[in-house]
């Protein structure tokens, strides 16, 4: 079943002489339960296609589905209506809110959209990412491994149709980087949580399923592994 | 290269820039207008105690020749010195003296006197106006106040302003934390950092800071022609100076020193802790808002769900950044409300007290100054005035009686009698007690009239006396209880005069009464104990060589045939004055136009006093401003967090209005139960009913106050965050600063 469908996306910013193209075209396709890796170097426009597929961001031009809404003609309150229902979205830096604690920070997604938090879920989900002790503590009182986990719980705990992770591990030591890929894997394996992955180290890259390599805001190679 | 950094920092930064702009013109013009008023209303102080009590620093009394005069007037400090007429004898002369140096006064009046081989003894200073330029003699004890408050109300305005502006430039300058500590990575020093930020404060606020200045100015203008037409309300003589509007270079400086010591201190504060900051430190920075331990979700999470808990939580995160508004807007409002309501009282206690209890009474009256009742002239012609209704006239005199133990009548035996009075009052002699007996001497004809109307025998031969007296236990003066004064059975009175022992004078009581006349007078409201004896002129006359105690003044009180117009009443007031004749010196009044005037001083007190309120509430808006126009920066992080996990539009504008109905109505909540203690201590001590000062209740004026400053503090928000919301999210994400 196809969870994304992107065709033909461009985004263009800036305008004449500072016209710069992010995305020169692109044509992707997840199914559900995909664990997707999207390399690239700076600049290739991974981070953009992230955002357009996050509805963070706008194409210039083309179509973006993801689980069946059309994500380009959405306005900015049906965007933010998309984010907490269909979305998860993990930061290198965490962004989780510092005045609220761990526990308010999970659920803000199914509180902003009135729905009752599952405390069977809170407490597997934060079991299986090892912070089910910090629930009730601020961020700034977590280890930056342990915020992490806070933000892939947030992501994780109103299943969201993809999960889209943004150098999630560009911040951590080496240790945790493992810890936060194995739980995205367990996570894209028991849940079958499809995952898209934005990375530009190799190793992390070769532990997902397939592996889309971006250049110059254009794909250069698709590969499936396993 | 760092002037151009600057600048390019500040093209970026344009909407934290205008707080910091915004928040410099508000002060430089709050600045501005306070010290202009402050020197402008100083020196009309100075010119209205010259003007009532004359234009003199030091006086000596004592025998003054031409040839002392000489002497006084060579003495290096003085300006001027002369004789004062109206004070002088041909004995002693009263000699006025005014200095070059003021200051030095207290040493130069001594050393003048020994010059002209008088004592110490034979000088004295015009304390109230040498107070007036802060020249205090330790012999003078009274509180003059004024000049010192003066001072701080301004350095009041000037730390409020520091905080606000510090607080703009902190918002500013915080959010440079991360660029400026890649800086210091690179080998800047802490003093190029400061200079940095203080190069780019200054090239920021030399405009706002000019143009804040001039505005200040233009303002005290209008707002000195605003006070000077309420208190030309109040002048009761026209030759009072008038308030103009002027200027002194030195308080042109002060104001410009005022603007740029607030301004240097402000930018300093955050300057000095930025450059002392760890290069390290500084990268990490990320200016998130964050609360020092977890809050249990409060009365807004309850009510507005997850929007009202993180507007709560971001108002405590900037309780600091937002102390000066919480603080400035709950005293503006209390100082507010308590005023409006305290006038309020005052008001319907003077309306009460005065001009519905005498409403029938009187229309025109006419005080006419050294003019002997007996001796009076005008009293026939002022009888036949066109449109008078009735005329009395009347003066009064002091005096004092002895009252006898079996004089007392029963009830107010009962009541210990005059036993346990007040000594300033009622003075016990080996015969009874001397206590205060007013005399209120009427032309005969008035007084026939009065017996007439108490029942008494019309004659022209005796006193009538008031016969009654307060229940002084019983504290509501608005309703107080009367007993008999005297048991009436005495057909004399006997008067003394009030001070000198010796004389005295018996005269006849026609009759004993608890009626008065109808006079504009009061009768034993601070004196319980005292005697009022009703007397007609005629026989006055007779008696006053041995009572004495006359005032100088007589009353003309006429009651108008047509009591509503203005204009007749106005016409019947100068037809009085002239029937009395220009031979003697008068004033008068009459009941419309005083009672306007009174509304019109209450009003221009209401304006003056407000206006300072609004003063004090502007030091808290503009605070508000600075930092919601700050926010662009500060908060780009929290919001995009919000919008990420999938917070709407809608749901961050919830969130700021949330935060905006707190600043603005907490001060409300504070200050409501306040005000209302505060209302109920007055209504009890003026013994006033709780539901007539409802039914006079000031919600207009108090409403209009709390709506402008809710007006304010949404448009800051509304401001603040129209500018957050236009940012697009992705760019929001892909800040440097985002982590």
């Amino acid at each position: 079943m196809e969870v994304v469908k992107c065709e033909n996306v461009r985004k263009v910013y800036g305008r004449g002489e500072n016209e710069v193209v992010a995305l020169a075209g692109i044509d992707l396709s997840v199914e559900k339960g995909e664990f997707v890796a999207v390399m690239g170097a700076s600049g290739s426009g991974k981070s953009t296609l992230l955002h357009i597929l996050g509805s963070v961001d706008r194409p210039t031009s083309g179509t973006v589905t993801v689980d069946g809404c059309d994500v380009a003609s959405m306005n900015p309150t049906q965007a933010a209506i998309f984010r907490r229902r269909k979305v998860g979205l993990v930061y290198q830096f965490y962004n989780l809110i510092p005045t609220l604690t761990v526990r308010k920070n999970i659920w803000m997604p199914l509180i902003l959209d009135k729905r009752q938090p599952n405390e069977e879920l809170l407490e597997k989900v934060t079991e299986m990412l090892g912070i089910h002790d910090r629930l009730d503590f601020l961020p700034d009182q977590l280890s930056g491994g342990q915020q992490q986990r806070a933000a892939i719980a947030r992501a994780l705990i109103y299943r969201p149709a993809i999960l889209l992770a943004d150098e999630p591990t560009g911040n951590l030591d080496k240790k945790n980087s493992r810890e936060i890929i194995d739980l995205l894997k367990i996570s894209n394996r028991d849940l079958r949580q499809t995952v898209i992955l934005i990375t530009h180290d190799e190793k992390i890259a070769l532990e997902a399923d397939r592996i889309v390599t971006l250049e110059d805001g254009r794909i250069i190679s698709d590969i499936r592994r396993g | 290269m760092r002037r151009e950094y600057s600048w390019n920092d500040m093209r970026r930064s344009r909407a934290s820039s205008l707080s910091v702009v915004t928040a410099v013109f508000v002060s430089a013009l709050l600045l501005s207008l306070l010290c202009s008023l402050a020197y402008n209303l100083w020196i009309d102080q100075i010119r209205q105690i010259q003007w009532e009590e004359g234009d003199w620093e030091g006086r000596i009394t004592g025998k003054i020749t031409d040839e002392t005069l000489e002497i006084v007037r060579n003495y290096v400090n003085v300006r001027t010195a002369d004789i004062n007429e109206e004070l002088s004898g041909e004995e002693s002369q009263t000699l006025d003296i005014t200095f070059y140096q003021p200051a030095s006064v207290l040493e130069d009046m001594p050393e003048i006197a020994r010059l002209i081989g008088l004592g110490e003894e034979a000088v004295t200073y015009h304390y109230r106006l040498l107070a007036m330029y802060i020249i205090r003699d330790p012999a003078d004890t009274a509180p003059r106040l004024l000049f010192p408050f003066f001072l701080l109300v301004t350095g009041i305005a000037c730390v409020s302003l520091i905080i606000v502006i510090h607080n703009a430039f902190a918002v500013t300058m915080n959010s440079r934390i991360r660029q400026l500590g890649i800086f210091s990575s690179v080998g800047a020093t802490p003093r190029q950092i400061r200079a940095c930020l203080m190069q780019e404060a200054a090239m920021l606020c030399a405009l706002p800071a000019a143009a804040g200045y001039v505005a200040g100015l233009l303002l005290s203008m209008g707002a000195l022609t605003v006070i000077d037409f309420y208190a030309g309300n109040l002048r009761a003589d026209s030759t009072r100076p008038e308030l103009v509007w002027q200027y002194h270079p030195a308080v042109f400086a002060a104001a410009a020193a005022a603007i740029v010591i607030t301004i240097v201190i402000s930018a300093w504060l955050p300057a000095r802790k930025l450059g002392r900051m760890e290069p390290l430190e500084a990268i990490k920075y990320n200016g998130d808002l964050l609360l020092k331990k977890r809050k249990h979700p409060g009365l807004l999470s309850k009510l507005f769900g997850i929007e009202g808990e993180l507007a709560a939580n971001a108002l405590r995160a900037q309780r600091r950044a937002l102390r000066t508004s919480s603080l400035a807007l709950t005293l503006s409002f209390l100082a507010f409300s308590l005023m409006q309501c305290l006038f309020t009282l005052s008001g319907i206690s003077t309306q009460m007290t005065y001009f519905e209890r005498y409403e029938d009474i009187w229309d025109v009256m006419v005080t006419v100054e050294h003019a002997p009742l007996e001796q009076f002239d005008g009293t026939q012609a002022l009888r036949n005035l066109d449109g008078a209704a009735s005329c009395v006239i009347y003066q009064k005199a002091s005096a004092r009686r002895l009252v006898t133990e079996e004089e007392i009548s029963r009830e107010c035996a009962q009541m210990e009698g005059l036993s346990e009075a007040p000594e300033e009052y009622v003075q016990e002699t080996g015969e009874g007690w001397l206590v205060h007996a007013p005399v209120v001497i009427l032309d005969d004809e008035s007084f026939l009239e009065y017996c007439r109307q108490i029942g008494a025998p019309a004659v022209l031969d005796g006193a009538v006396i008031l016969n009654q007296i307060r229940d002084v236990y019983k504290k509501n003066f608005r309703e107080p209880d009367y007993m008999p004064y005297l048991n009436g059975e005495a057909e004399t009175t006997i008067l003394r005069p009030d001070g000198t022992e010796g004389t005295s004078c018996e005269i006849p009581v026609t009759a004993y009464t608890s009626e008065v006349p109808a006079l504009r007078e009061d009768y034993g409201t601070i004196d319980y104990y005292e005697l009022v004896h009703f007397l007609p002129s005629s026989l006055w006359e007779s008696v006053q060589e041995a009572v004495g105690g006359a005032q100088e003044e007589l009353y003309v009180q006429i009651l108008a045939d047509d009591r509503t117009s203005a204009k007749a009443l106005e016409a019947l007031e100068e037809e009085a004055r002239r029937a009395v004749g220009d031979s003697y010196e008068t004033e008068s009044e009459n009941r419309i136009q005083e009672k306007e005037m009174d509304d019109r001083m209450r009003e221009g007190m209401m304006v003056i006093m407000g206006s300072f309120c609004v003063l004090f509430a502007l030091i808290g808006v503009g605070n508000v401003f600075s930092n919601a126009l700050g926010f662009v920066r500060q908060r780009r992080r929290e919001m995009a967090r919000y919008l990420s996990v999938g917070m709407t539009p809608a749901g961050i504008k919830k969130m700021f209005c949330l935060e905006a109905a707190v600043i603005g109505g907490r001060p409300l909540a504070v200050t409501a139960p306040l005000t209302a203690a505060a209302v109920w201590l007055m209504l009890r001590a003026s013994y006033l009913e709780p539901q007539v000062f409802l039914r006079n209740a000031p919600v207009v004026p108090i409403l209009l106050f709390i709506l402008g400053i809710f007006a304010s503090v949404a448009l800051a928000y509304y401001l603040g965050g129209r500018q957050l919301l236009r940012c697009e999210l992705a760019q929001m994400l892909e800040d440097d600063t985002m982590r």
